[in-house]
């Protein structure tokens, strides 16, 4: 198998946007490859993730879409869908064309519209992502599943609810200065304790906001990689999932697919999680990021919400978590988000991250989840 | 090929009727609901039918109070991660039962909920 750079980054403005996931995503294309020095002709193949084109934007054929408003043609294109993780699985996919020798450069992306229709709608279309048959037909949302999970935490190891604040807290503190973010706004764990439940018990400021945005990354074989700046390179990529019935869960306070990715991604790269030195990780909700540290092997099994109230997950911490502001502060423009983490963490890795930076990051883990839970990727790069 | 055991059409007849059904292997006793075409525990495709009792308790639940539109009229309601006696467990929405009672932990006792043709899984009073 041949190693794989990342050697291009790019990201739209993370927020409400008047242009299509197609423009978005073309965008932030186009700065990856300004910032990779490459011509768009040298791109092999496009990987790209999208989830409700069809619902917000009655846009299926997302693929060749994108690569058009791109201004790019003839090459292969393929959309993922993975719920949330969908870019994520895109990426995994590109690094393994590239790795079999397939191709040289290949641009991976996603994007995503949803601010164009109200919430009532884009709630349901997210929880098309949980069974239609035996969920939905209850009223489930994806604050749901978390509250669900959220709950048999608190119940499994007494998790408060201020803890889970305490990481709203700490990505909007990061996200404050991240100038792509949606919120660039510190908060208060009495602001958080004080929003109103979505899904008891999580409160509005538990919850990630609903996004549009577009982000893309390139990448390439070593041997075209070793003639850019700054290659970094991908130790690992793996893939997981889980039970798609919440019922078939049998301890909701675990994401036993998250568990099932890391421990492949660490046994790839030939690392573990103590190696790791920044992490952007899938915070769709605040007690998603306590679940994530704790599944990723970075703290011990109910102390994710401690790591996060004693300040070891913050920049300057233990452990960096969500430097870039995570989903909660950053926004989760779910296509695009899988992407938009890789894209963080190569910046970090770079020492390009400006006021966020995490000094002396030299290896980063990206964690990216899908919807209720039953897809999980995880990734890791080194510098150098 | 082999004829589905339990497809999703009977399950969810049977549900409205009130009778809860699960599929037990009849090579290695694994109980699932709902029901799969093969064993997740050894790979066959020997299942039978097994009626369950619908009794339960709590492992989990919540109480939405924003809804996909379809159920923007019900808030707000709660739903639960039910674990039956039997040992295997189900998600469904809480009947008749205060949010203030709701625990982990608190017995329930299954009940169908039907609406025009669509039959969901609910958890009342046990």
């Amino acid at each position: 198998m041949r190693r794989v750079a990342v050697v291009g980054v790019g990201v739209t403005k993370f927020g409400k946007h008047d242009r299509t996931s197609s423009e978005l995503f073309a965008e932030a294309a186009a700065d990856a490859l300004a910032d990779a020095g490459l011509p768009a002709s040298a791109v092999q193949a496009l990987y790209y993730g999208n989830v409700v084109g069809g619902e917000t934007e009655h846009q299926l054929h997302t693929g060749p879409q994108a690569a058009s408003i791109l201004g790019l043609h003839g090459i292969p294109t393929t959309r993922f869908e993975t719920a949330c993780a969908s870019s994520h699985a895109a990426f995994r996919h590109a690094v393994m064309e590239i790795a079999a020798g397939v191709s040289d450069v290949v641009l991976v992306g996603g994007a995503e519209r949803v601010l164009n229709v109200p919430t009532s709608e884009s709630t349901e279309y997210f929880a098309y992502a949980s069974d239609a048959v035996w969920e939905q037909t209850l009223g489930l949302t994806f604050p749901g599943v978390f509250a669900l999970i959220a709950r048999a935490h608190m119940d499994k190891y007494g998790t408060t609810e201020e803890q889970m604040a305490a990481v709203a807290v700490k990505n909007h503190k990061h996200g404050a200065k991240n100038p792509k973010a949606q919120f660039q706004k510190e908060i208060t764990v009495e602001q958080v304790m004080k929003s109103a439940y979505v899904a008891d018990p999580l409160k509005l400021y538990d919850c990630c906001p609903f996004t549009d945005g577009g982000a893309a990354v390139v990448l390439a074989s070593e041997e075209v990689a070793r003639k850019y700046r700054k290659p970094i390179w991908v130790l690992a990529s793996a893939a997981a999932s889980d039970w798609m019935l919440m019922g078939d869960k049998r301890d909701l306070s675990r994401v036993p697919a998250t568990e099932r990715a890391a421990a492949a991604a660490y046994r790839q790269a030939g690392l573990l999680p103590q190696d790791v030195d920044v992490v952007e990780l899938h915070d769709c909700f605040t007690i998603a990021e306590i679940v994530a540290t704790e599944g990723l092997g970075l703290f011990e099994p109910g102390t994710g919400g401690l790591a996060a109230e004693k300040g070891w997950t913050s920049v300057g911490g233990k452990i960096p978590v969500n430097p870039s502001g995570g989903l909660k502060a950053k926004g989760h423009p779910i296509g695009a988000t899988g992407a938009a983490q890789i894209a963080e963490i190569v910046t970090q890795l770079r020492g390009e991250a400006g006021p966020r930076q995490v000094d002396g990051a030299r290896t980063g883990l990206a964690h990216t989840l899908g919807g209720n839970t039953a897809t999980v990727l995880v990734s890791l790069f080194g510098r150098g | 090929m082999a004829e589905p055991v339990v497809t999703l059409r009977h399950f969810f007849e049977r549900a409205r009727a009130g009778q809860l059904t699960g599929v037990r292997c009849g090579k290695c006793g694994e109980l699932a609901i709902p029901p799969k075409e093969l064993c997740p525990a050894c790979g066959e495709r020997a299942w039978q039918p097994v009626p369950l009792a619908g009794e339960g308790t709590i492992a989990s639940f919540t109480v939405i109070r924003v809804a996909p539109r379809a159920y923007a009229a019900d808030v707000p309601y709660a739903i639960a991660a039910v674990k039956l006696k039997e040992g295997v467990s189900l998600l469904g929405r809480i009947v008749d039962i205060p949010f203030e009672k709701l625990a982990i932990g608190l017995p329930v006792r299954f009940r169908p909920l039907v609406k025009d043709d669509q039959t969901a899984v609910g958890f009342g009073p046990a």
